[in-house]
């Protein structure tokens, strides 16, 4: 018999923000995240953007230790303030010095024992998106160009390289004995694996999960879709993540990591557990097209049917209620964000809801984005807040190109008759239920319904 | 260099971006829409304007593609004006 599944504790690291607590601070306040990367902009003329989302190692307590014998290779990251063993940090890269950090963290909300933690029902589940790291460049630099001794290379660079690497540090730390894996599906990473890991728990594969996405910075991925030219130019860097502006002209590339735990419904009632939310529901599905890249109406307007017919089985109250808020993909992109503001028109209607775009804030965290943003949907949950969409200063009183398309069969309305559903400030209202969505290359969208816990 | 000179750089360039439409690269105008005519998806746009500027060995200013029309009379000018 399938089971319902709860959110018992959050973790994360997130552009500026020294703790979860300072990221919804920070979110609730209005505040964006963005800045001039100092990385980014040492490289002048070769890239368009010089604007992101990150985290110095030392805005939370880490320090690079670079290789005496190597060039630029970082050896380890080390901890300053002794939250992680030395032995976990030397087969880290930094995504999985966050994932760990942020694991701690949400094992601690949970409450978790360590039978419970090291149990062979206890699962890890984190993947990432494009997994540029900065071990790997002074690596090859020195193999390939310097000629070295593979062994110069050190020991430690199929673990902090390998595709599941974050999986695997958090297993190697948390010493759990159940399902070790990580998926990606790209930008819908994040969701993405919690909402495996929620089947897992779902279908009795396992009793617990930690579950998410992690994004290490890294300037070889920043360049890359600089190369593909979707990135924000030419606003300040707190104007540069702009979703549904008229203005608008890409993402900003960000980084970070959301990690949250998992429980049946049932465990956690039974040890006493502050239950944060519980998954009515998750949804994926393909756009079924042969863009890699261009967002899908009819692929949307499938998944979040998925959804609600998922939700239908959801057995702790009445799932059929309107959520309060849809927490948007709202990546800040020409096309792709008035495809999704007429999708969830379609879906949930053109009033009585908000619509959240966390991505205003935080820019795209990439693999680690749905992750992040449900921890941010927790924390509207528990807060009753509406995260705002920041500078979506002027809504096209016109309808888009594509609306005027012969192939368009969505609505042609423009985009500034949904004023009333994109906050431009946080707002305060009761929030029983909030929809997530995340959609990523290839095609890939995911869905997933949270709701307040009912005692 | 022509206007003339430049459409037949550009045809080279074209002629190996992937998935081109030859039929209609071969009776194509200034007029041709680049996706729209050619068959060619946008997510190439990037790729040929790197091409182009290494075949005519020149630079473009990221403000005038950022602006860019699809069209193979805008590209034209593009290089044109970066010739001079």
């Amino acid at each position: 018999m399938d089971r319902s599944v709860a959110i018992v504790g959050v973790g994360s690291v997130t552009p500026t923000c020294s703790s979860t607590a300072e990221f919804a601070e920070k979110v609730f306040s209005n505040q964006s995240l963005v800045r001039e990367w100092p990385e980014a902009k040492r490289y002048e003329k070769q890239l368009r953007s010089k604007v992101a989302g990150y985290i110095e190692p030392k805005e939370i307590g880490l320090e690079r230790k670079y290789s005496d014998i190597l060039e630029d290779y970082v050896e380890i990251y080390v901890d300053k303030t002794g939250r992680l063993p030395e032995k976990n940090l030397s087969y880290a890269d930094l995504s999985s010095v966050w994932a760990m950090l942020a694991t701690k963290d949400a094992i601690k909300q949970a409450g978790w024992n360590e039978n419970e933690v090291q149990s062979n029902l206890t699962g890890v589940i984190i993947g990432s998106g494009a997994g540029g790291n900065e071990v790997l460049r002074p690596a090859w630099k020195n193999f390939f160009e310097l000629g070295r001794k593979s062994r110069s290379l050190t020991s430690h660079n199929i673990d902090r390289t390998m595709v599941y690497r974050d999986a695997a540090n958090v297993a190697c730390f948390i010493k759990n004995r159940g399902i070790v894996e990580g998926l990606g599906s790209a930008c819908a990473s994040g969701l993405g694996n919690i909402g495996y890991a929620y089947r897992m728990i779902k279908h009795g594969y396992q009793e617990r999960c930690i579950a998410g996405g992690t994004e290490g910075t890294s300037i070889e991925t920043f360049v890359l879709f600089d190369a593909m030219q979707v990135l924000s130019r030419k606003f300040a860097p707190e104007e540069s993540s702009r979703p549904f502006d008229k203005s608008r002209n890409g993402f900003v590339c960000s980084f970070g990591c959301g990690v949250v735990a998992l429980e049946s419904l049932e465990s956690a009632k039974s040890r006493g557990a502050t239950i944060l939310a519980v998954i009515d529901g998750y949804h994926n599905n393909s756009d079924g097209t042969s863009d890699m890249f261009a967002p899908s109406y009819g692929g949307q307007l499938r998944l979040a049917e998925g959804l609600f017919n998922e939700c239908k089985q959801a057995s702790h109250h009445d799932s059929n209620i309107k959520p309060e808020i849809v927490k948007a993909h709202g990546s800040s992109t020409p096309v792709g964000d008035i495809v999704e503001l007429m999708s969830i028109i379609k879906s949930f209607g053109k009033d009585d809801y908000h619509i959240s775009a966390p991505k205003s804030q935080c820019g795209h965290m990439l693999g680690a984005a749905g992750a992040v943003e449900l921890v941010l949907s927790v924390f509207m949950l528990q807060n009753n807040m509406v995260s705002p969409c920041l500078n979506s200063y002027e809504l096209s009183n016109e309808i888009e190109p594509f609306q005027k398309s012969v192939n368009w069969d969505g609505l042609k309305i423009p985009p500034s008759e949904f004023r009333h559903l994109i906050p431009e400030k946080a707002i305060e209202k009761e929030v029983n239920s909030i929809v997530c969505l995340n959609y990523g290359f290839g095609g890939t969208n995911a869905a997933m319904k949270l709701s307040k816990y009912l005692n | 260099m022509t206007r003339e000179e430049v459409f037949e750089g550009l045809k080279e360039v074209l002629a190996n971006v992937n998935a081109v439409n030859r039929d209609a690269l071969n009776s194509a105008t200034e007029e041709s829409d680049i996706v729209v005519d050619l068959g060619i998806t946008s997510s190439e746009i990037v790729n040929i304007l790197a091409k182009t500027e290494e075949r005519f060995d020149v630079e473009f200013d990221d403000d005038d593609i950022d602006e860019l029309q699809n069209t193979i009379g805008a590209t034209i000018d593009l290089v044109i004006k970066a010739l001079e």
